[in-house]
């Protein structure tokens, strides 16, 4: 069993064997998949399912942010890296992404990964994020 | 029947790093505009409170102390474009013959939101939509121009600059700097988010602004031998889908809001692109003011980078942006931003912007954004 645990439900689910995958919802009436979760689907306002996000995407665009992540939680850190990712159905996504500044290139291959936030007793709280694939 | 809009007076605080209670600067830029109009607050028939960060009812409290006149007042709140909603209500109130003046107030204090935000994301219950600082999207769409056109550094810090010396002439600035401010000191100042610096992040800070508007016999009466500045266009939108449209944390939007808003404007206002004599855009980073060189039809897609390059946006310009320094060095308060705009708007089509002032200006055309998913612009005119 994992450890980790989402910082908030409704955004990612994390699997048995320790692997995140992001929900979002998917409209058959537009062929379209979102991110995060609709409530109807926006562009024909008809019901939506929630699905499970492919896992590896594109990356569009990144940035270095010179302060630390989450603020005193992560203090210690210098920066962190915050991309936009392209989903191969259509969704992007921004996340922060792992490594530092000059690891990162658009169009590169990322995957998604547990990026531990605050931890509460054996139990470490995680939002998603990008790591280069 | 639709009635015609002018705006009769304007009037400022001072956008302020440390500001004073937001009482006070409310009341000094709402006098400041009454005065300007030449009218008394019982004169007005509405009146529009826009802010974020104030607590609630202080709109209502703060009307008091202009007087107790039965005049409806409402609270009206769009994230950055609070103001420029504000103004766009009080519009609505003339056009449809609710009322014969109406005014519309913003003021916030952004140092004292931004408190509260990083606390917020600092705390015990971080969320995962914040996780993201804003200065994040802004900086990503900077990279991917960099990109797709090889825009350099350079170009951001000069767009920077330009809106840093444009602010030295203007009093109600936040950021008045003493020297001429240069490209290599706006990209020798701190790192926030590559490939954005300091200089180039829009100066958070307190402040107020009032902007009052009037049916055209108003404005007549009241002109006392100064030209007549007329709304002639009044647009708002909400995003629409676009593909790799981004649901979560938006602060940047979908290009396209801007450029669908525009060209409802220009079709309202019966002018096009080469007509406007001046523009103020929401520029809370140099990238923001970049893309709406082009998204507003002010040049080809792609040619941004030459505008900026040939002084074309500097006052004394083909197309002068942000004459007032923009939310770059003006200052970007929240909810009286917009309203700021529309003050330097007015007084450059009155001809009274002293060092700042676009010779000749007869159109000015001002845009903000509202967390990136509203769009509100105006287009003010000289009307002799």
């Amino acid at each position: 069993m994992s450890n980790k645990k989402p910082l908030e439900e409704g955004y990612f689910v994390i699997h048995e064997d320790g692997t995140p995958a992001l929900l979002g919802s998917y409209s058959k009436a537009a062929d379209q998949h979102y991110f995060p979760v609709r409530k109807q689907c926006p562009i024909t306002e008809e019901p939506v399912e929630t699905v499970e996000l492919p896992t590896e995407g594109e990356l569009y665009s990144w940035t270095y942010i010179y302060m630390p992540m989450m603020g005193a939680t992560q203090m210690g850190a210098a920066g962190h890296g915050v991309g936009q990712i392209d989903l191969p159905n259509g969704v992007r996504v921004q996340a922060s992404i792992t490594g530092e500044k000059g690891d990162w290139e658009i169009g590169m291959k990322m995957k998604l990964d547990l990026q531990p936030i605050i931890k509460k007793g054996d139990t470490e709280l995680c939002t998603f994020c990008f790591s280069p694939a | 029947m639709k009635e015609d809009v002018y705006v009769i007076g304007v009037g400022m605080h001072p956008f302020q790093r440390i500001a004073p209670p937001l009482r006070d600067m409310a009341y000094t830029a709402g006098k400041a505009a009454l005065d300007d109009a030449g009218i008394k607050f019982k004169d007005v028939g509405a009146l529009y409170n826009g802010y974020l960060g104030a607590n609630m009812l202080e709109g209502i409290s703060f009307a008091k102390d202009f007087g107790l006149t039965n005049v409806p007042i409402t609270h009206v709140e769009n994230a950055s474009a609070t103001g420029s909603c504000a103004f766009r209500e009080a519009v609505g109130q003339i056009e449809a013959g609710r009322c014969e003046i109406a005014m519309a107030l913003g003021f916030d204090d952004m140092m004292k939101m931004g408190m509260d935000m990083m606390k917020m994301m600092s705390g015990a219950d971080p969320k995962i939509e914040n996780i993201i600082l804003p200065a994040g999207f802004f900086a990503m769409w900077a990279t991917r121009r960099m990109h797709e056109y090889g825009t350099t550094e350079e170009t951001f810090a000069k767009i920077a600059a330009k809106n840093w010396n444009h602010a030295r002439y203007n009093t109600m600035a936040q950021r008045q700097s003493a020297h001429e401010v240069t490209a290599e000191e706006v990209l020798a100042s701190r790192q926030i988010a590559y490939p954005h610096t300091s200089k180039m992040a829009c100066a958070a800070g307190g402040g107020a602004a009032c902007a009052i508007v009037a049916t055209k016999a108003i404005a007549e009466k009241l002109a006392n031998g100064r030209p007549l500045v007329k709304v002639i266009g009044s647009q708002s939108k909400s995003e629409h889908y676009t593909n790799g449209h981004i649901f979560m944390g938006a602060v940047v939007g979908p290009s396209e809001l801007t450029t669908v808003t525009t060209k409802a404007l220009y079709e309202e206002s019966g002018i096009g692109p080469d007509d406007v004599s001046l523009v103020h855009v929401h520029d809370a980073f140099p990238i923001e003011e970049l893309m709406y060189y082009e998204l507003m039809g002010l040049c080809d897609e792609g040619e941004g980078d030459r505008l900026v390059a040939e002084g074309a946006t500097s006052i004394g310009g083909r197309i002068p942006f942000s004459t007032d320094g923009g939310l770059t060095a003006r200052g970007h308060p929240g909810g009286p931003t917009g309203l700021a705009q529309i003050w330097d708007a007015t007084q450059q089509l009155r001809g009274e912007s002293g060092k700042r002032q676009v010779e000749g200006a007869t159109n000015a055309m001002v845009h903000m954004m509202g967390a990136g998913s509203i769009c509100i612009m105006h287009m003010l005119q000289r009307a002799g």
